[in-house]
C-alpha cells in the first residue's frame, strides 16, 4: 500500500475526486492547509496599503491506494490538478505499513 | 480474593466434602440470580413502558425504585462485614429518581467511623456484585468526619449531595449527616450556586451556546434535562422561590421534563448505551414512538423536533430567571427610560401593562431600549408580548402603521451589541415572526444535510451575531464600519434562507418573499434592489471562493462584474462571511476566511482601479436594450455617439433613466459650455455635470462645491475618448444652504456655471473660507495614504487616495493633480464616515505617468494633505 499526499489548489479537489472515482478510489482525506513552495505568494494591495499574501490557501488530498495503481493514481491527480501555472501543487508517495478498520478491527488486505 | 468478587462460583476443594465456603457460593450464586431476575423484571418494564412512548418520569422512578431494591438487598448482604455505623445514598440523577436504562448510578457510601479494612471489605460487597450486574458505578466513599471541611475544589460532588436520597443503612448516622448539611449549608450553598453557574456556562458553550441544535443532546445540551436539574437546584440553594410561579407556568418544567425523560428512554433503547444525542436517523423513529401523526416520517420528526425546541425554549427561559433570582443583582438602579418604558434589574420592561398590552407598536420601543443598553427585555414583558400575541391576532402593519415606525422598526437592525440576543427574545415571544411574517416560516424549521447544526431561524439569528462580531475583527470590522446602510446587510440576514420553507430555489425564493416585507415596509428602491440582488445571490461568493480559481483574472473580473457598486460587493462579503460561520462553529476556518477576503480585495481593486480599460462595445446586450428602450427624443446616432469610449461600467453604474438624461445634457455642447441638472434625492443631492474636457474642470465643481458647504459623499467621473466629461456628485447640504436660502439652488447655478466658464475664479473664493476657523476640522487621527499604481491598468496610472475627510478636500487634491499638468480621465469619489477614499486614473499626454513626475505628485499632495490636517 502507498499513501498518496497531493496539494493542490483548492478548486481542484472537485475534479481530482472525480478522476480518482474513474479509478474506483473513492476514499480520501481532505485538509485545509496553507503553505508555500515555489509559489511564494504575492504583496495585494488593499485601499493603497499593501499587505503580504504570504501562505497561500491549498488543499491536502491524502489516498492510500494498492501498489499496482499508485501510478494510474498519481496521473489522475496531475491530470486533473494541473493548470501550467506555478502553484498547482505537489504529489508524494509514501508506504503505509498496515492499516486496520476501526469498526470491524480487520487488518487491510490491499 | 475479595469476599463478594468471585460471585460466578469459587473452584471446589476437590475433597467432595461440603465446606462452609461452598455453602457461602450457594448463598451468593441465589442471592446472584435473585438480583438478575429482579433487574432484568425492572428493565423489561422500562422497555415496555418506553416503547409505549411512556418512558418518562413514572417510569423512570419505577426503575429507579428497581433499582433501589437490588442495592438495598447487597447492603444488608454486606452489612456483616463492619459493624461501622454506615449509610448508602443514591446521588445525582439517581437521587431524583431519574435513572435511564443505561444511567451510571452515582453512590455516596457513608462511614460513621474511621474506615480500614473491615469497611474496605464491605465496599467491595456492595459495588463488585453491582459491577457484575454491569452497572457503571460512580462511587463516593466518605467518613461523616470528612464533612466537618468543605470539598471545595469538587463542585460536582458538592452538586450531586444536593440530590442526596438514602437507599439503606443506619437512619441515625443518615440523619447526623442531614445535620451536618444543614449546619454548614450558609457555608457551602453559595459556593455551590457559583460552582453550578460556571458548569453551566462551560456545558452550554460546549453547544456554541444555543439551544437550537438540529441533533440534540437531551440531557446534556442547552435547554435539556440538565438544565432543568439545574434550575431546580438553584431554587433549592436559595433562588427566590416567590418569583417562579408568577413568572412561568407552574408546569413548563415538569411537561419539558417528561418530554425530555421519554425522549431519553427511548435513546438508550435504540443504542444499547448511555448515548443522548438525537441524532438524525433516531429521529423519525422517535417521533414515531411518540405517536405523532403527520403524514409521514419527515414531517413527523419536523414536528417533533418543534416540541423540542419549544421545551427547551421554556427550560432555558426558566434557567435564566432563577439565575436572574438567585443571583445578587447588579447595581441597576430602577428608573424610567421613556415612555411607559423601565430600566429594572431584569432588563427593561413596560411601566405600566395594560397601556402596554394595548398598544403593540411600544414593543418594538422595548427593544430598541434594551439594545441601546445592551441588557434584556425583562420576562415579564416578554410573557406580556407573548400572551397578548395568543389573543390577539395582529398584523405586520399593526406594529408600524407609520412611515417613522417602518423607519424605525429598520433601523432596529443596525448591528449593535447584543442585537442578536434581543432578536432571539422577539423570535421567543413570537414578536419577530409577527412583525417579519416569511420568518415565521422557518422557525424551528430544520435542514438535513452534512453541514448545518442548527434550526434554519436559529442559523439565521447566528448570522446577526457574527456580524456584531465582525465589528471588532481588525480585518473585517472596518468593511463594516464603511456601510451606508448596515440594517439593510441584518435585514437580508433575516430573509437570506426564509426560501427554504417553501419549495424551490431558496435564494430565488426568498428574494420574493423579501419583496413582500418590503413592501409593507415601504423601503425606497435603492433599499430594495440591495436586499433583493443579496438574498438571490447570498451563495455565490463563497461557490466563487472556494471552488473556483481566484488567481484567474477572468474569474475575479466575471465576479466584480455582478456588483453595482462597491456597497453590493461590501455586504455580500460581509453576509458571506457571517452566512458561513453560522453554518456550524468549524465552517469559517481561517483558510475558508482568507480565502474569501482575497476574491473581496481582488474584486474590489477591480472594481476600482481596474475597470478603466474595458470600453463599451456598441454591439454588447446592455447598449442594444438601450436603444431598444430609447425615447422617442433620443435618437440612435446620439445615443451611440455618447457611449463612445465611455468605461463599460458606466452601463452598470447608471439606470438607463440616468443614461437617457445624460445624453439629452451632451447635446450641442461648446467648449465653454457645462450643462449640469441639480437633483433632490430622498437624503442627499445629486448634481450632473456635461462638459468637454478641459483643465481643472473637475477641481472648479468640487471647488463649487465646497464654497457652498456642500460634503461630498460619493461620485465619479467618466471621460469618453472623445473628451466628453460626465461628472456625477452625490453630496449632502451640510449647512442647509438650499433649505435657508430661497434662491440658493438660482445662486448655486449662477456660480457654477460662472466657475466652468471661466468667469469666476473658485480658488480665490474659497481662500477666505479655507483660512476660516469654522472650515477647519481637528487634527487628522490616520495618515493620509497616497498611493500610485501602474499595473492595473494599460492605459491609465492609478491613484489611489485615503485620507481624513475635510472640507474642501477634494479640491485641492484635483486642483494639485491638474497644476501638474496632468489630465483626470476617470475619478471614483467615496466618503466612508470620517475616511475619504478617491481612486484617480490619469494620464500626462495621453500616457501613463513617469516615475519621477508620479514622484514629484505624490510629493506635493503628501503636502497639500497635510495642510488639510
Amino acid at each position: 500500500m502507498k499513501l498518496i499526499k497531493a496539494i493542490v489548489r483548492p478548486n481542484m479537489v472537485d475534479n481530482i475526486k472525480e478522476a480518482l472515482g474513474k479509478l474506483n478510489i473513492a476514499g480520501m482525506t481532505v485538509t485545509e492547509v496553507r503553505g508555500h513552495g515555489r509559489q511564494k505568494g504575492h504583496t495585494a494591495v488593499y485601499r493603497g496599503r499593501e499587505y503580504e499574501v504570504s501562505l497561500l490557501p491549498k488543499m491536502e488530498i491524502e489516498v492510500v491506494v494498492p501498489e499496482g495503481s499508485v501510478d494510474e493514481a498519481i496521473k489522475a491527480i496531475i491530470g486533473a490538478a494541473r493548470t501550467g501555472e506555478i502553484g498547482d501543487g505537489r504529489v508524494f508517495v509514501m508506504p503505509v505499513e498496515q492499516g486496520y478498520n476501526i469498526r470491524t478491527g480487520e487488518k487491510d488486505v490491499v | 480474593m475479595s469476599v463478594m468478587g468471585p460471585l460466578k462460583g469459587r473452584p471446589s476443594t476437590g475433597s467432595g466434602r461440603p465446606e462452609r465456603v461452598e455453602v457461602r457460593d450457594v448463598v451468593v450464586a441465589a442471592l446472584r440470580a435473585r438480583l438478575e431476575a429482579a433487574l432484568d423484571a425492572a428493565r423489561q418494564e422500562l422497555v415496555a413502558s418506553t416503547e409505549r412512548g411512556e418512558g418518562g418520569r413514572q417510569a423512570l422512578a419505577r426503575y429507579s425504585e428497581g433499582v433501589d431494591g437490588i442495592v438495598r438487598e447487597l447492603v444488608d448482604a454486606a452489612r456483616a462485614q463492619t459493624s461501622t455505623p454506615i449509610a448508602v445514598c443514591a446521588l445525582g440523577g439517581y437521587g431524583r429518581r431519574a435513572l435511564s436504562l443505561h444511567s451510571d448510578i452515582d453512590l455516596l457510601l457513608l462511614f460513621g467511623g474511621p474506615i480500614g479494612r473491615p469497611e474496605e471489605r464491605f465496599v467491595k460487597a456492595l459495588l463488585h456484585p453491582l459491577w457484575d450486574l454491569r452497572f457503571t458505578v460512580g462511587h463516593h466513599v466518605r467518613e461523616l468526619a470528612d464533612f466537618d471541611r468543605l470539598e471545595t475544589d469538587n463542585p460536582e460532588f458538592l452538586l450531586a449531595l444536593m440530590d442526596l436520597r438514602q437507599l439503606a443503612g443506619d437512619r441515625d448516622l443518615a440523619d447526623r449527616f442531614d445535620a451536618v448539611l444543614q449546619a454548614s449549608s450558609g457555608q457551602w450553598h453559595p459556593q455551590i450556586l457559583e460552582a453550578l453557574v460556571l458548569l453551566t456556562d462551560q456545558r452550554h458553550s460546549q453547544f456554541h451556546d444555543t439551544l437550537y441544535q438540529l441533533e440534540p443532546d437531551v440531557k446534556e445540551g442547552p435547554g435539556a434535562l440538565r438544565d432543568i436539574w439545574a434550575t431546580r437546584t438553584i431554587l433549592k440553594l436559595g433562588g427566590d422561590r416567590r418569583h417562579v410561579p408568577r413568572m412561568q407556568p407552574a408546569d413548563w418544567l415538569s411537561e419539558a421534563e417528561e418530554f425530555l425523560m421519554r425522549l431519553r428512554s427511548g435513546l438508550h433503547l435504540d443504542t444499547g448505551r448511555n448515548l443522548n444525542v438525537l441524532s438524525y436517523e433516531l429521529q423519525e423513529k422517535a417521533a414515531a414512538r411518540l405517536h405523532y401523526t403527520e403524514p409521514d416520517g419527515r414531517r413527523q420528526a419536523e414536528a417533533l423536533m418543534t416540541d423540542y425546541f419549544k421545551h427547551a425554549r421554556h427550560v432555558t427561559r426558566a434557567l435564566g430567571r432563577v439565575r436572574r433570582a438567585a443571583l445578587p443583582p447588579p447595581p441597576t438602579p430602577i428608573r424610567l427610560i421613556g415612555e411607559n418604558l423601565m430600566w429594572v434589574v431584569e432588563g427593561i420592561t413596560f411601566a405600566d401593562t395594560r397601556s402596554a398590552a394595548e398598544n403593540p407598536v411600544s414593543w418594538i420601543r422595548l427593544f430598541e431600549a434594551a439594545v441601546s443598553r445592551n441588557v434584556p427585555a425583562a420576562d415579564d414583558a416578554l410573557a406580556l408580548i407573548e400572551k397578548e400575541q395568543e389573543t390577539h391576532h395582529y398584523r405586520p402593519e399593526t406594529f408600524h402603521p407609520t412611515a417613522e415606525d417602518r423607519v424605525r422598526v429598520v433601523q432596529f437592525l443596525r448591528p449593535r451589541p447584543g442585537l442578536s440576543a434581543r432578536l432571539s427574545e422577539m423570535r421567543d415571544s413570537g414578536l419577530l415572526g409577527a412583525i417579519f411574517l416569511e420568518f415565521n416560516e422557518i422557525s424551528n424549521r430544520v435542514t438535513r444535510d452534512f453541514y448545518h447544526k442548527y434550526s434554519i431561524d436559529e442559523h439565521t439569528l447566528l448570522t446577526v451575531r457574527n456580524v456584531e462580531r465582525l465589528m471588532n475583527h481588525p480585518r473585517f470590522g472596518p468593511v463594516l464600519r464603511e456601510l451606508r446602510r448596515p440594517e439593510l446587510l441584518v435585514l437580508t440576514l433575516l430573509y437570506h434562507d426564509v426560501g427554504k420553507a417553501r419549495e424551490g430555489n431558496h435564494s430565488e425564493v426568498g428574494a420574493e418573499m423579501a419583496a413582500a416585507m418590503m413592501d409593507r415596509l415601504r423601503l425606497d428602491d435603492e433599499a430594495r434592489q440591495m436586499v433583493d440582488f443579496l438574498i438571490r445571490n447570498h451563495l455565490k461568493m463563497s461557490r466563487i471562493a472556494f471552488r473556483r480559481d481566484t488567481e484567474e483574472p477572468e474569474v475575479v473580473k466575471q465576479f466584480a462584474a455582478m456588483f453595482n457598486t462597491e456597497e453590493h460587493l461590501k455586504m455580500l462579503f460581509l453576509l458571506t462571511l457571517a452566512d458561513v460561520g453560522a453554518v456550524s462553529p468549524d465552517t469559517l476556518t481561517p483558510w475558508k476566511e482568507e480565502l474569501l477576503w482575497r476574491l473581496y480585495v481582488d474584486a474590489y481593486n477591480q472594481m476600482t482601479l481596474g475597470y478603466g480599460d474595458e470600453i463599451i462595445d456598441r454591439k454588447e446586450a446592455l447598449v442594444a436594450g438601450l436603444q431598444a428602450s430609447r425615447p422617442a427624443d433620443v435618437t440612435e446616432a446620439e445615443m451611440a455617439s455618447f457611449l463612445e469610449g465611455l468605461p463599460r461600467r458606466y452601463l452598470i453604474l447608471f439606470s438607463p433613466e440616468a443614461i437617457y438624461r445624460h445624453v439629452r445634457l451632451s447635446r450641442n455642447i461648446g467648449p465653454r459650455d457645462a450643462h449640469f441638472f441639480l437633483e433632490k434625492q430622498s437624503e442627499s443631492w445629486e448634481l450632473t455635470v456635461v462638459s468637454l474636457d478641459k483643465p481643472f474642470l473637475f477641481s472648479n465643481i468640487c471647488g463649487v462645491l465646497a464654497y457652498f458647504g456642500m460634503d461630498i459623499l460619493r461620485g465619479h467621473a467618466l471621460t469618453s475618448l472623445s473628451g466628453l466629461v460626465l461628472d456625477v456628485f452625490q453630496f449632502s447640504d451640510r449647512e442647509k444652504f438650499f433649505e435657508r436660502n430661497s434662491q440658493g439652488r438660482e445662486q448655486f447655478d449662477r456660480r457654477l456655471t460662472d466657475v466652468l466658464s471661466g468667469e469666476s475664479d473658485v480658488t480665490a473664493l474659497l481662500s477666505g473660507k479655507e483660512s476660516s476657523v469654522l472650515f477647519r476640522r481637528g487634527p487628522a487621527r490616520r495618515e493620509p495614504v497616497v498611493y500610485f499604481d501602474n499595473g492595473h491598468s494599460q492605459r491609465y496610472s492609478i491613484l489611489e487616495l485615503v485620507a481624513e475627510d475635510a472640507p474642501g478636500l477634494l479640491h485641492r487634491i484635483s486642483r494639485v493633480i491638474s497644476e501638474h499638468g496632468i489630465d483626470v480621465d476617470l475619478v471614483l469619489i467615496s466618503t466612508e464616515g470620517q475616511k475619504a477614499i478617491d481612486v484617480f486614473h490619469i494620464t500626462r499626454g495621453g500616457a501613463k505617468l513617469s516615475e519621477d513626475a508620479e514622484a514629484a505628485l505624490k510629493a506635493n499632495l503628501e503636502r497639500t494633505l497635510k495642510e488639510s490636517a
